[in-house]
Formats: C-alpha cells, structure tokens, sequence
C-alpha cells in the first residue's frame, strides 16, 4: 500500500514537474541576416554580421527578449549575399522560405539591398538596412522596411559645406561613380561648393576591382586641382591615397569612406595617410563616442579579436531596435504590428550610434533614421573626430518625402 | 602635356610588367603543349598569398620569402602537369579545355581556404619616391619593371641557349621531328609546366606587392594574359614581351587621356585593330 502511494506520488510529481517545464520553455526567434561576408563589400558585411551576433548573444545572456509571458532567445542565422544583387535575393529568399525568418537585418551594401528591397513590400518580413547608403532604400515608401545609416546625400550635403568652408576652390574627384549613392554623395557635394563660387574639376572614375588608379591621378594632377575628394569602398579609396603620395600630390585629400585604421593600414602607411579628411556619419570612433561606443569597441575587439569598422554599429542597433519592437509590439508573429512599432520608437537606449531623431521617433516617416555627421582626420595613424558637421535631420527627411 | 604622356607610360610600364610574365607562362604552354590554362591566373595569385604568407605569417623577409615561393610554383607546375593535364594529353581537346577550367575552380577555391576571403597587400617596406622633372616614380615599380626584364632575359636565354630550352622550341616546332632527333618528349611538359607557373607565381608576387590579391582577382589576369597572347601572336616569346607592354601602356594612356571607365574596352579596341591590320598578331608567323 505505501509504495502504491509512494509511485503515485512521484507519477504525479514527474507530471507536474513535466508540465511546469513546457510552460517555462524558452522560445527561439530565429533572426537573418543577409550580407556581404565575402569579397569585395566584406570590410563592411562582415562587420555587420559580427555586430549582430554579438548583440543577439547580449541579449540572450539578459534575458531575452520579453514578449507578454514569453521570452525568447535569439539565434542568428547569416548568409553570404558577396554584395551582389542575385545572391542577396537568393539569401533572403531562402531566409524566408526555408528557414521560416520573418526580420531580416545586416545589408551593408546598396546594389544587394535594393535588389531585396524591391520585393520586401510583399513579404511577410521585416527588413531593417545597415550600411547600404543609396538614397532610394527609403523613399519608396515601404512599410516594413527601415534604415539605420542615413542616406549618403545627408551626408555629402554636409561634407560639402566643410569644404567649401576650407576655402579650396577647385576640387578633383575620383571615385566609383557608377555605385549611385556615391554619385548622389558628390552631387550634394557639388551644390555646397557652388554657392561659394568653388567647382569640382574632374570626375575619374574607378571600379570597385581597380587597384591602379595611377593613371587617374596622373590626369588629376595634371589639372593641378586645389585638393581631391576619393569616394569609394575602402580598399580602393586606401590604394588612391597611397598612389597621389608616391605621385607627388601633396594636396588635401578628403574622402566618403568609412573605413577603420586597420582596413587602410593594409594597403597603406600611416605617414601616407597622415591628414585625410573622411567627411561621413559619426560613426563608431573613440574620440567621439558615447559610453554605449566605448563599449561597443571593447566587447568586439575582444570577441574578434579586430577592431570593429566605423559602420559596424549600424547593424548591431539594428537588433536593439527590433527587440524594443517586439517587446512594445507584444508578438513575434505579427510583422506589421512589429514594423509598426519600429516606425513609432524613440531611440533606444542600448544604440551606439549617435541617431538625430525626427518627431522625437528614430525613424522618420520614410523608415529612414538620421546620425549626425563628423569631420575626421588621420593623425599619427588614427582617425582622429575634428568636428561635428552641420546636419538638419527635419530638413532632409521632408525633402526625402518629396521622392518616389 | 609631353610629361603626363610620360608619367602614363611608366605607370603603364609596371602593369605591363606583370601582364608580359604572365602572357609569358601562358604563351609557353599554349605554344608547346596546345593547351589553354585557366588557371594560370589562379595559379599566379596562389604564389602571391604564399608569399604574403611566409613574410606576414612566418617572419621570413621579402628577400627569402620570394626564391621559396617561386620553387613552390614550380613543383606546384610539375603536379598540376602530371595530375591534371597528362592524363588527357592524348585525348580530345575538349578534356584539357574542361580540365583548365575545373582547375581554375578548384585553385580560387584552395586559395580561399587557404588564406580566407580578405584582400592581402604584401609588404614590401618599399615607399620611396623618385622624382625626375615633372615626373615621379616609386621606388617599388621600379623594382617590378627590373625584376620583369631580369626574369624576361633569363627565360629568353634559357629558351635560346641551353639544350633544354632548344628542345623545348624543337617539340614547339615539330614534335615528331623531335622526337626522331631524340629529345625526351615526357620530360619537356614537365618543365614547361614548371617554369611557367614559376613566372606566374612571381606575376602574383608583383600584383600582391603593387596592388592586392583577393579572391577573382587572377582570373581577370589570366583574361589580359590570353589578349596579350593573342595580340603578340600565339607562341611567340617576343610577340608576348610586345603584347603586354603595348597593352599596359594603352591602358594607362587611354585611362588618362580618353576615360578612366572605359581603360578595358579602349584597350581590347586597340587589340582588335592591330589584329585586323595583322591578324596573325604584332610578331605572330603568318599561317
């Protein structure tokens, strides 16, 4: 009779222990991310997708992310999209349709992404963009789609005002100029530079393959320019400015590039490199970051044992963004309640870049987020941040409006 | 004016440098064996991350690090001639094409395990600049330009002066002459492969120290390398010297003074009429 009861006992116990332990499970939201890990766009995706991963692992070890009763744990699933439109889409699509994800981050570069964004729209998805800085992203009105990095006319309306101020009145550029968003940089550029009466002299051109731009900058010289303005992905933009030293061009150079000390150390000297100007968004730089910056810097370096590129941070907010979301959303499942709730959010206070809100929001009505923009030199081998550069967040999120 | 046209050719003559080593390889083992290799340009990155390997990884200067990885290359010629091509140097021409090709992925893919998907600079310590009037020349081209001719000069003396080399322009003449005269046929593939990949090896040597080597980056070499074969004339050791030195120079002149985002088309334009005034190429024998 006793081990009757005794069995029963402990039947009824295992019963309630087993049903204890499914209703505290934890859950799994499985996030994407679709980016460049490999070739040339690499300097900037793969940075992304390590920033992402860190910060899933961030939250997981807080607790999760909160969703009513619920708590769920992130994993992250990343695929090589090489920066290449097909294989973006064929990453993403293979997200959605295999892996089941619904919020898809990273996207550090503009042909890849617009590529996927021209089909998000109609997917039941939630695309948040990093470094990819082609104006159009955002202004086709897609409602689960949102950005982190501004456009980059935000940012060459900026930079062109800095230099029309240093007083150069006829500036040279070279750049990859078929990339859009590169051309739409130098055109805010241009514009600066007219209404003090300065002029851009020459446009060269070089793809995101060239190494030898010589003969471009043989060409610029000639022209004897007052400085040049390099844009383009790092690897290319170090071997320019290493190539105008060993061509004698002793001239300011300013660049659009976004790349770490260590990215253009590769290719360069430091004594090559010493006074360029990189007019960008405030991205991660020590100088000027904030204590969330600082932080940032030291758990990736020793994670990765690499120091984490400026831009990286854009795809780690992007994560910090989403998990707000959900939590204000209240669900998982439902990706418009969730893109929703991105679009109504103040920034949240684990972000490491320094965002300009609109409205009070982090995004404006575009899905577009704003950071401010910095001067920044190299000096005895570091980028060094000089200034602030002037940037009406308001002003060019209404103007972005205006686009289709 | 007089000095940009200047400065354009010694910046071409640098790229040129790299394109004629690399036409060289290709030219030896097109004109002799009759095989297209694809994966020269694979092959000759290989060499170059070696390179960058033994210097950045294992401490070994520049000096050391390059006789090394020429002696890899040319053992690494010896295993792709006698695993990949003989087993179908009697078969159709097709299987050798097909090889080439699989090879070529089969390199970029080894590459990429090997030394991952970063672009690599070799260092060099090279970064003096000379200036001469007007224009200016880094102290780093002007090594590649003299290790190009050295290595030119050696490869036409070996060709021309030694038993070796003559039997290697017997089999690319006529093979079954050569072997009634008695020349070791068997042995000849064996060195071609050998000394070919050899000069592609110091090609990626070059290319890593001037520019980068990144994964893709040989099979846009082993492109100009074929148009410059074709340009000098098929087989032709100086048809292929002139062939990339034309091409490198018309590169840099076109890049200068036409446009920066047309150099590769003005370039094979330049070829394609050469190669209508003289289809058979610069210094290419008439058929």
């Amino acid at each position: 009779m006793f081990n009757r009861v005794k069995t029963g006992a402990l039947a009824a116990l295992a019963m309630a222990l087993a049903t204890t332990s499914a209703f505290a499970a934890e859950k799994k939201l499985t996030i994407g991310v679709a980016d460049a890990l490999t070739g040339g766009g690499a300097v900037y995706g793969l940075p992304q997708a390590n920033a992402v991963r860190m910060a899933a692992d961030e939250i997981n070890a807080a607790g999760g992310i909160k969703v009513g009763s619920d708590t769920y744990k992130i994993d992250v699933i990343a695929y090589d999209d090489k920066a290449n439109p097909t294989e973006a889409t064929n990453a993403v699509r293979k997200l959605i349709d295999r892996d089941g994800v619904k919020y898809i981050l990273g996207f550090c570069c503009s042909g890849s992404t617009s590529a996927v964004a021209s089909f998000i729209g109609n997917e039941k998805a939630v695309m948040l963009v990093g470094n990819a800085a082609e104006r159009s992203i955002t202004t086709k009105k897609i409602p689960n789609l949102v950005r982190t990095r501004p456009p980059a006319d935000f940012t060459g309306q900026a930079a062109g005002t800095f230099i029309a101020r240093k007083g150069q009145k006829r500036i040279a550029v070279i750049g990859a100029l078929d990339v859009g968003f590169y051309a739409q940089y130098v055109d805010s550029v241009e514009r600066e530079l007219k209404k003090v009466g300065s002029e851009i002299i020459a446009r060269e051109v070089f793809t995101l393959r060239d190494r030898d731009m010589t003969p471009q900058l043989t060409k610029i010289r000639a022209l004897n320019p007052d400085a040049i303005l390099v844009v383009g992905y790092v690897e290319s933009a170090a071997f320019v400015y290493r190539q105008a030293v060993e061509l004698g061009m002793n001239i300011p150079r300013y660049g659009f590039t976004s790349g770490s000390e260590e990215q253009f150390l590769r290719v360069t000297t430091s004594a090559q490199m010493e006074g360029v100007w990189d007019l960008r968004p405030t991205e991660l730089d020590l100088l000027s970051a904030s204590k969330n910056g600082i932080a940032y810097h030291a758990n990736y370096t020793k994670r990765y044992n690499a120091t984490p590129s400026p831009s990286s941070p854009y795809a780690y907010d992007q994560l910090y963004v989403l998990k707000a979301a959900i939590e204000v959303a209240g669900t998982v499942d439902d990706t418009v309640a969730v893109a929703r709730a991105i679009r109504a959010l103040a920034i949240p206070p684990q972000v490491v870049m320094q965002y300009l809100p609109v409205d009070g929001k982090m995004f404006d009505v575009n899905g577009q987020a704003y950071t401010t923009n910095g001067a920044f030199q190299w000096q005895k081998g570091k980028w060094v941040f000089v200034e602030d550069l002037p940037s009406d967040a308001k002003a060019y999120s209404q103007f972005l409006s205006t686009l289709n | 004016m007089l000095i940009e046209i200047l400065q354009q050719t010694i910046n071409g003559l640098a790229i040129g440098g790299v394109y004629v080593l690399i036409a060289l390889g290709l030219t030896t083992v097109f004109g002799i064996l009759g095989i297209a290799h694809f994966a020269h340009g694979s092959v000759s990155m290989f060499g170059g991350y070696l390179t960058f390997f033994l210097v950045t990884s294992q401490g070994l200067p520049l000096i050391a690090a390059i006789p090394i990885a020429l002696v890899v290359g040319f053992l690494l010629g010896l295993l792709i001639e006698i695993v990949a091509y003989r087993p179908v140097r009697n078969a159709n021409h097709i299987n050798a094409f097909i090889v080439a090709l699989g090879l070529t992925m089969m390199v970029e893919g080894i590459n990429l395990q090997l030394f991952g998907h970063e672009q690599v600079v070799i260092p060099t310590g090279l970064s003096k600049v000379f200036r001469l009037g007007g224009i200016t020349v880094p102290e780093l081209r002007i090594y590649v330009i003299i290790a190009a001719i050295v290595l030119v000069a050696a490869m036409m003396l070996f060709v021309e002066k030694t038993k070796t080399g003559q039997a290697i322009r017997a089999v690319a003449e006529n093979r079954d002459a050569a072997i009634l005269m008695g020349v070791n046929v068997k042995s000849i593939p064996l060195i071609v492969f050998g000394i070919s990949t050899s000069l592609g090896v110091a090609a990626g040597i070059m290319v890593g120290a001037l520019f980068a080597i990144a994964p893709g980056i040989g099979e846009g070499f082993v492109v100009k390398g074929f148009a410059v074969l074709i340009l000098g004339g098929l087989g032709s050791f100086p048809g292929a010297i002139l062939g990339g030195t034309v091409l490198g120079i018309t590169e840099s002149i076109a890049a200068g003074f036409i446009s920066s985002a047309y150099k590769d088309v003005i370039a094979f334009v330049v070829m394609i009429l050469v190669l209508l005034i003289r289809p058979q190429g610069l210094l290419g024998r008439s058929p």
